[in-house]
């Protein structure tokens, strides 16, 4: 009886024993998602690509044979649930880093996410993130905020440069005039003055902003403002769901404009709700190419969509391949910290800074080079501008309108900006 | 309200005026309220910085919740633009601390009485306009002040979100959820004693008397205006102040997620821990607070679960769990119409007067 005891709490001991062992050595992250939410229509295929990277990641051998502990939350666009979560996150056990979504949740995290010392990998990619340091004096420091790809200012910068040439190319004559279309919303409102100070210095007339709200409605006011007005680039600062409106009633009203969406506000699902209206759009992508492409990465990116569409049939619009680049990244930040004295949210924040022109293994041709130093987070300057095509009726599945032709997205320039030490942090 | 049992033992009687308004009706309640108080203050020492986010997100929403319910519960007007004041007080205190150099010891205040003043502006309209007209014009200051918040560049960083200096006192900084809760608690426990104190006395009395019959009020010398446009005032105060210690624990203030849907959140706090209740504010907002919380949880349980893979529910768990909030309020409508406020009443006298209740 004596000995059955003190083995069964010998065993239990050794039980718990491994267990907060193994507890121990899985890496802890915080994924912050919207399915849900007022983004889900962008949140969706992002969210799944950073957790389907993750459970690749885990399939694969983990972080150095380390497995990869992931918590996807669906916090569902609200601010209070993101601070929540991230207070779970950040008590005893902590996590090494997280992988965060938009303007809602990173804004509000960013002064505990520095003061916690805790890597935030966002889907926001406000100008604002991008000064570790705080010396460019446009905003605070922001030293623990990342994100791959181009700040929403750049994309913007980089569109407005191409429009420049466009209209040479073009041969018209006078000034071109720009117009910044959107909600007044810390989101639309981001790239604002970025992209009027630009447009002045080439040479655009540029006019008062065009106030449209971010939910979707009836915006043939605006349509025939923008008319009357002779604008010829708009900017749509809003997500896709609203920018539909737009861009539909402004067909209607029979305006000719050349329309510059934003990162999250065009893409293959909003150019197929959009329909014929969506014909000619330029947008910024955060990679190279889009899906289906033969470049060497793509095989990594197809293998890592099987983990949550094993037929393999799925297509997965721009959002997707943009969440792997993002999670690939931080599974080499975390290998890198896990070798260099634990993976700790400071590590994992000085293995950002490791490499230059850093491609994630793997990712080669879908994953623009990045650099991210201590005193510069804007981690690529190249902004590959995108033209969306329609032809026909946009109605049934998406892969097999991509397939058909019948939507096309037509690569149509990759601006390289200067790194200038005055575009920084704004 | 209507329909309370008084908890005041039998053959002890009222015979002085003093003695009819006090706050505490008997000992054990002022004991069981110190007593609150003490274990709150000892809640840090146990809780983790979870919990201790939920607390501090009751005190915080509890204070602005309460001015709403001096505006609502005891006054009868309505305001739909609560969450607009709040985080007025928001950027006014991120503004004193960082640009103006005030210590945040008192930019919380300051920021509280300036919110005041543009409570007092958009309460004019209350002067002369009544239930859903006033809801529609206060409506207007919802969406007013956040046009404001997105132009007004020097005071709330339009795009960019302003920073809040961390509270300190005496040159020492608070970090972290577990200190800062006590400037939470502190503020919590002085706002509820100044409303339960203000309705103690004749302004108090006259801002009831005019929810009661205005007529009536009008016709005994209250002036109306002056306490509809009073109210407001107190309601933007506390409002205010919320907003204030909000933005010194985020240390971050965006006008990203203040918009209507804040403000009926207010009011749902209000509503749901009962009108004109002044302990039922905290117990409304403790509700709105913890509700989510605890879906949350549930669905966490559910996921992955027997369930959830004999229903293929996935992604569609966060959806149910929208609609289990929304349903969960309309249930507890349904059944509590008189609020948190006054079941904890009935529960009390169940007690008091077990086993003889009938």
């Amino acid at each position: 009886m004596k000995t059955t005891t003190l083995l069964g709490s010998a065993a239990l001991a050794l039980l718990l024993g491994a267990g907060s062992a193994l507890a121990q050595s899985a890496i802890r992250i915080g994924h912050l998602a919207d399915y849900s939410g007022g983004t889900s229509d962008v949140g969706t295929p992002f969210g799944q690509a950073v957790a389907d990277t993750f459970a690749w990641i885990n399939k694969n051998g983990g972080i150095n044979g380390t497995k990869v502990d992931i918590e996807t939350v669906d916090y569902g666009y609200q601010v209070p649930r993101a601070v929540a979560q991230y207070k779970k996150w950040t008590g005893s056990d902590k996590v090494a880093a997280i992988m965060g979504w938009g303007t809602a949740d990173t804004e509000a995290l960013t002064g505990f996410v520095a003061q916690d010392k805790i890597p935030f990998l966002s889907g926001s990619y406000a100008g604002q993130l991008t000064d570790p340091t705080g010396e460019a004096g446009k905003s605070k420091a922001a030293p623990y905020n990342f994100f791959y790809g181009p700040s929403y200012s750049d994309a913007l910068r980089a569109e407005l440069t191409w429009a420049a040439e466009d209209w040479k190319a073009k041969g018209k004559s006078g000034a071109p005039k720009f117009v910044h279309m959107g909600a007044n919303h810390p989101y639309p409102n981001s790239p604002k003055a970025a992209g009027e100070a630009i447009a002045k210095e080439l040479g655009f007339e540029v006019l008062p902003p065009l106030v449209f709200a971010l939910t979707p409605g009836d915006y043939s006011a605006q349509c025939l403002s923008l008319k009357s007005s002779g604008a010829n680039y708009a900017y749509l600062g809003n997500t896709a769901a609203s920018n539909i409106s737009v861009i539909k009633a402004c067909k209607t009203a029979g305006v000719d404009v050349q329309f510059l969406g934003n990162v999250w506000g065009m893409d293959e699902n909003a150019a197929k709700t959009a329909g014929t209206a969506a014909d000619g759009v330029v947008f910024p992508l955060r990679t190279p190419v889009v899906w289906g492409a033969d470049v060497p990465g793509m095989k990594t990116v197809v293998d890592i969509s099987k983990i949550s569409d094993p037929s393999g049939n799925a297509y997965r619009p721009v959002h997707y391949i943009a969440g792997v680049c993002s999670a690939m990244y931080m599974k080499e930040a975390l290998e890198w910290a896990a070798k260099n004295g634990g993976v700790t949210g400071e590590n994992v924040r000085k293995a950002f800074y490791q490499k230059k022109g850093w491609v994630p293994t793997g990712m080669e041709g879908v994953c623009n080079p990045s650099t991210w130093t201590d005193k510069d987070h804007r981690g690529t300057l190249t902004v590959d501008l995108y033209r969306s095509r329609v032809s026909g009726s946009t109605d049934g599945d998406l892969s097999a309108l991509m397939k058909s032709g019948a939507i096309k997205l037509e690569k149509v320039k990759t601006i390289e900006l200067p790194r200038k030490p005055e575009w920084l942090g704004w | 309200m209507a329909g309370t049992t008084s908890l005041i033992p039998a053959g002890d009687f009222r015979t002085s005026y003093a003695a009819d308004t006090t706050i505490f009706p008997t000992v054990t309640s002022r004991n069981f309220a110190i007593a609150g108080i003490v274990l709150a203050a000892c809640a840090p020492l146990i809780l983790s910085d979870y919990w201790m986010s939920l607390l501090i997100a009751i005190g915080i929403y509890g204070i602005a919740a309460l001015g709403l319910n001096v505006l609502l519960g005891f006054t009868g007007q309505i305001s739909i633009g609560h969450a607009a004041f709040f985080l007025f007080g928001a950027f006014t205190s991120a503004y004193l601390s960082s640009k103006m150099a005030v210590p945040t010891f008192f930019a919380i205040p300051l920021a509280g009485v300036v919110t005041a003043m543009v409570g007092l502006v958009f309460g004019l309209p209350a002067a002369r306009l009544k239930g859903l007209y006033l809801a529609i014009a206060t409506l207007a200051a919802q969406y007013i002040l956040l046009d404001f918040f997105a132009r007004a560049e020097w005071f709330s960083g339009g795009s960019v979100p302003a920073s809040a200096e961390p509270f300190s006192i005496f040159g020492y900084t608070l970090t972290g959820d577990h200190q800062y809760f006590y400037v939470v608690l502190a503020y919590v426990v002085i706002s509820f004693l100044l409303v339960t104190n203000l309705m103690r006395t004749r302004d108090g009395r006259a801002l009831i008397a005019v929810r009661d019959h205005y007529l009536s009020a009008e016709i005994m010398g209250i002036n109306l205006t002056k306490y509809r446009t009073l109210s407001f005032g107190i309601a933007a105060f506390f409002a205010g102040i919320g907003g204030a210690l909000y933005a010194h624990y985020q240390l971050v203030v965006s006008y990203e997620g203040f918009g209507i849907e804040r403000s009926i959140l207010f009011l749902a706090m209000v509503i749901i821990g009962g009108l004109g209740s002044i302990m039922g504010t905290l117990m409304g907002t403790a509700f709105v607070v913890l509700l989510p919380e605890a879906m949350e949880w549930l669905s966490a349980l559910l996921r992955g679960g027997v369930i959830d893979q004999a229903l293929g529910l996935k992604n569609n768990i966060t959806f149910l769990r929208e609609i289990a909030i929304g349903v969960i309020i309309i249930i507890f409508l349904v059944f509590e119409p008189d609020g948190l406020a006054h079941r904890w009443h009935q529960i009390k006298a169940y007690w008091k007067l077990y086993p003889f209740s009938h």
